[in-house]
């Protein structure tokens, strides 16, 4: 049964179909807002308001768009909210911007992701961080990225570039460090 | 074409990327178990979060009624307070009122006429989204005032509960690293960025 069929039949009250949407999209989306939050905990919160989002907003979702694409935009938007609301937490607690830099991810909370990509992603700018994230976790295009994200297509090539210049030498750095163990 | 660190680069992360595990089946199991307590959609059900983009129209539209709302609200505390703020002191949806040598009172606007609820959030209430609610006015400007002390300022609105909206007359804050852009305010001074 197609997307566009599910959506149907969940608008007609059959909310099981969404479950099949659930099924058939929660995997993907957990692994983009895990690598995007670095931990389980908010990456959960993050999923369970962004589909509850889509649910309620379904009668919205135009078959002309791949649901793939609306759903991610959901997705991506609540990943932003949460991880700018920890970020400003986060910051009111450590005013020192050092200290801020140098506290790249946090060991609380869940974090159970230790490979040298996610430590590196998490000393990227979030901003950075999503449209990497985007363009080769996800292997998305520009024009679909823009569609997600809301930011122009130069401005994405712009972010990525930065996020691929930063991450270079941190991965190296990392792939050595492995090395040496 | 791609340079060869980029092939490199791409390969690793398509390598590492896959690397978290499935959801927790659980996950699913609370998400189905609230759906299924949630009424069925219908067409007037909230849209989903829209992305705080201003366009230029939107923004140029957002300027000029919040550039005419703050200039009535001025010329309102003017009349009340018999003073008005000098130029340099008053963002153009911001009112300062002089109350006492450390702390002055700041009136806050936005005009949002759709919105239901409106905060305003900054560095002087901790970003505490309840600290601070805003009083809906005809026109549907919302207002709040609250004493600010003197000092630059950081500061947001947050519309419905959870649209992040910088004001569309006042100075902007560098951005925040996250494509989320605040607002400044400078109590008894300029800002100098």
């Amino acid at each position: 049964m197609t997307d566009a069929e599910l959506v149907a039949r969940t608008c007609a009250g059959e909310v099981e179909a969404f479950g099949r949407l659930v099924d058939r999209y929660y995997d993907d989306c957990t692994r983009f807002a895990r690598r995007m939050l670095g931990n389980r905990d908010d990456a959960e919160d993050a999923l369970q308001e962004a589909f509850v989002h889509a649910y309620r907003g379904l009668p919205r979702y135009q078959e002309r768009d791949a649901f793939r694409g609306w759903l991610y935009r959901i997705v991506v938007n609540e990943c932003r909210r949460l991880a700018a609301r920890r970020w400003r937490s986060e910051r009111h607690m450590v005013r020192d911007q050092d200290v801020l830099e140098r506290v790249a991810s946090r060991e609380e909370n869940g974090r159970e992701l230790h490979d040298e990509l996610q430590s590196s992603l998490e000393r990227l700018e979030p901003m950075l961080r999503e449209a990497f994230l985007l363009k080769y976790g996800e292997e998305l295009d520009y024009e679909e990225m823009a569609r997600m994200t809301g930011a122009s297509v130069s401005a994405l090539k712009m972010r990525v570039k930065r996020a691929r210049d930063r991450l270079r030498p941190m991965l190296e750095r990392e792939g050595e460090a492995d090395g040496a163990r | 074409m791609e340079h060869d660190d980029d092939r490199e680069l791409s390969r690793r992360v398509a390598d590492a990327y896959p690397r978290v595990g499935p959801a927790d089946a659980s996950a699913k199991l609370r998400l189905m178990e609230r759906l299924r307590r949630e009424s069925q959609p219908r067409a007037e059900s909230p849209q989903p979060i829209p992305f705080l983009v201003w366009r230029p129209a939107t923004a140029a539209l957002a300027t000029a009624a919040s550039l005419l709302v703050g200039t009535v609200l001025g010329w309102y505390l003017h009349d009340r307070m018999g003073r008005q703020a000098p130029a340099s002191e008053l963002s153009p949806s911001i009112a300062e009122v002089p109350t006492t040598r450390e702390v002055r009172l700041v009136q806050f606007v936005l005009s949002a006429p759709k919105a239901s609820q409106v905060t305003v959030v900054g560095d002087f209430n901790q970003w505490d989204p309840a600290a601070t609610p805003m009083v809906r006015r005809e026109g549907g400007a919302w207002t709040a005032a609250i004493p600010v002390a003197p000092g630059r300022h950081v500061y947001a609105f947050i519309v419905d509960g959870d649209r992040w909206v910088a004001d569309p007359a006042a100075p902007m804050a560098p951005e925040d690293g996250f494509g989320i852009r605040n607002s400044v305010i400078v109590v008894g001074g300029t800002e100098s960025t």
